[in-house]
């Protein structure tokens, strides 16, 4: 017994290692690495394998892997039946996957890029979105339909197209916009296990971004609840507004900004539709100036959403100026890599809107 | 593509200079005669698609390189080894006839008029490219060619209605 106890005492090493061994909580979690892809892969496969109902339809999802690899691994593991590769038809496959949704299905359909989702866009507002409501409750769709958005690199006009505000723009539909490697682990399986039609806006250029993530977000049963925003950094002289890849921008800005004396609150909306509201004007009343960024065009867009709501709450009577937004230009996307890179929001567009809203 | 060499070459080693093309009678619907069965294909013609066909060969072949260099970035759909409809469609059109294709467009943008020099400047972002750099491999349009679609399937319907000719009169009269 005395023997035992000395030998506890002699070496803190073991103590730690019996600690561990005994099941003890340790202080700190080991926190793994793990780049956007390969986030949304694990979120898939694991409802893959939670509920039979659930399968992953889409152009190359099967056999290629997912054309950005996001689906690898899958149709080896699940089969024909669960993961199903279609012809080049947009409007096709997305009506079937709204039938199979509406006869009991939890159908994932993958848009190689959401500007191919206009050409099935009819079936994914007046089949999946409105049906709920047209039926009374009836009829419930409950489909995720997920793809890059936005902006790439070098596809030019027709492939470079922002949807956040053309699906948010419609009732009946939820929409998510994850940023980092988190969001899109738990916003994908929250998406998934939602009864309602999601529509779910990934990035490309994020896909092969590598985050840290916490034991706990790793966790099989981890979701995010849609319609809740998350403040990535506190501050207290501005507020910043943003949804997928632009967070990232914001927070190089809010670093940059720091180092001059300005704090930046940054907050990540997550949720696109339903808009988290309140926390953007908890924010704005404890800053009182606001900055919105998005990738999209200006008009009738995220940042004019978010202005017209700031105006009707109760948030607007402590803004000390008008609210600046930071978006795409109003132009199709052009092809030359100078034009292009001038078309989307950069940090220093984000920089200079800050202190032209603090009047610094 | 070796039919049509075989008869080039024959056609060269001709004193003529000329050869016929014989194609299959094929079934009618709402039409009142088809396509003829034969054509002449004279030694200046064959010469002048094959010139055509080995510039846009040779075009897409120094894209190709131009591609994996990374000078032009984003989507690049190459046009070599299908010369042949480009140069063959064209043959049995006239300028003024409208065409609109989809995504694989550079062989038809030259066969359609538009300088190397301007593809090529458009494929690397330039403003001396066809659309001003702003349009890029799938994005090149000219005088009755309507590019260059970046949407499977969009040129089906959006082909310009009468393609073959536009009406001249009213319908009234």
């Amino acid at each position: 017994m005395a023997t035992s106890l000395r030998c506890f005492l002699r070496s803190g090493k073991r103590a730690g290692l019996v600690a561990a061994q005994r099941g003890f909580s340790r202080s700190s979690a080991a926190a793994v690495q793990v780049n956007v892809r390969d986030a949304l892969n694990q979120a898939m496969d694991e409802e893959l394998e939670r509920d039979e109902r659930v399968f992953l339809l889409g152009e190359e999802v099967a056999q290629y892997d997912g054309a950005y690899k996001v689906s690898r691994g899958l149709w080896k593991k699940y089969g024909d039946k669960r993961i199903i590769d279609t012809p080049i038809s947009e409007m096709g496959f997305a009506g079937i996957a709204v039938g199979a949704a509406m006869a009991g299905l939890r159908p994932i359909c993958e848009f190689m890029t959401f500007n191919f989702s206009m050409q099935a866009i009819d079936q994914v507002i007046n089949s999946a979105a409105k049906t709920y409501y047209m039926s009374a409750g009836l009829q419930p769709v409950p489909i995720v339909f997920r793809g890059p958005n936005g902006a790439s690199a070098g596809v030019a006009a027709q492939h470079s197209q922002c949807f956040a505000a053309w699906y948010a723009h419609c009732p009946g539909l939820k929409v998510v916009s994850p940023w980092n490697s988190e969001d899109a682990r738990g916003l994908l399986k929250a998406a998934i296990r939602d009864d309602n039609p999601v529509v779910f806006l990934e990035n490309e250029l994020m896909y092969g971004v590598p985050f840290e993530m916490s034991e706990e977000s790793l966790s099989k049963n981890f979701t995010i609840p849609i319609g809740k925003a998350k403040v990535e950094r506190q501050g207290a002289h501005v507020t910043l507004v943003s949804h997928s890849r632009f967070v990232g921008l914001c927070l190089d800005a809010a670093a940059v900004l720091a180092k001059e004396g300005v704090d930046c609150e940054v907050i990540n909306l997550r949720t696109i539709r339903p808009l988290d509201v309140e926390c953007i004007e908890g924010s704005v009343m404890k800053t009182n100036h606001l900055v919105t960024v998005e990738g999209g065009w200006p008009q009738f867009g995220v940042g004019a959403e978010i202005c017209a709501r700031i105006m009707e709450g109760p948030a607007f009577n402590y803004l000390d100026s008008p609210v600046t937004r930071v978006t795409g230009v109003d132009i199709p996307m052009p092809y030359a890599k100078i034009l292009e890179d001038h078309s989307l929001p950069q940090v220093k567009d984000i920089i200079f809107s800050v202190k032209k809203t603090l009047n610094v | 593509m070796k039919t049509m060499l075989a008869i080039i070459s024959n056609a060269l080693c001709r004193i003529t200079g000329k050869n016929a093309v014989s194609g299959s009678r094929c079934d009618l619907h709402g039409l009142e005669a088809g396509p003829p069965v034969r054509a002449e294909l004279t030694r200046e013609q064959g010469l002048q698609y094959y010139r055509t066909m080995q510039t846009v060969r040779r075009m897409e072949l120094k894209a190709d390189q131009l591609y994996k260099q990374k000078i032009i970035r984003g989507f690049c759909h190459l046009y070599d080894g299908q010369e042949a409809c480009a140069a063959g469609i064209e043959a049995a059109i006239n300028p003024s006839d409208h065409l609109i294709t989809a995504y694989r467009a550079h062989g038809f943008t030259f066969t359609r008029g538009v300088p190397i020099k301007e593809i090529l400047a458009e494929l690397t972002g330039r403003k001396g490219g066809v659309a001003k750099g702003k349009g890029g491999s799938m994005h090149m349009y000219a005088p009755h060619f309507y590019g260059g679609n970046g949407i499977v399937g969009a040129q089906v319907t959006r082909k310009p209605v009468d393609c073959i000719k536009v009406p001249t009169t009213s319908i009234h009269s």
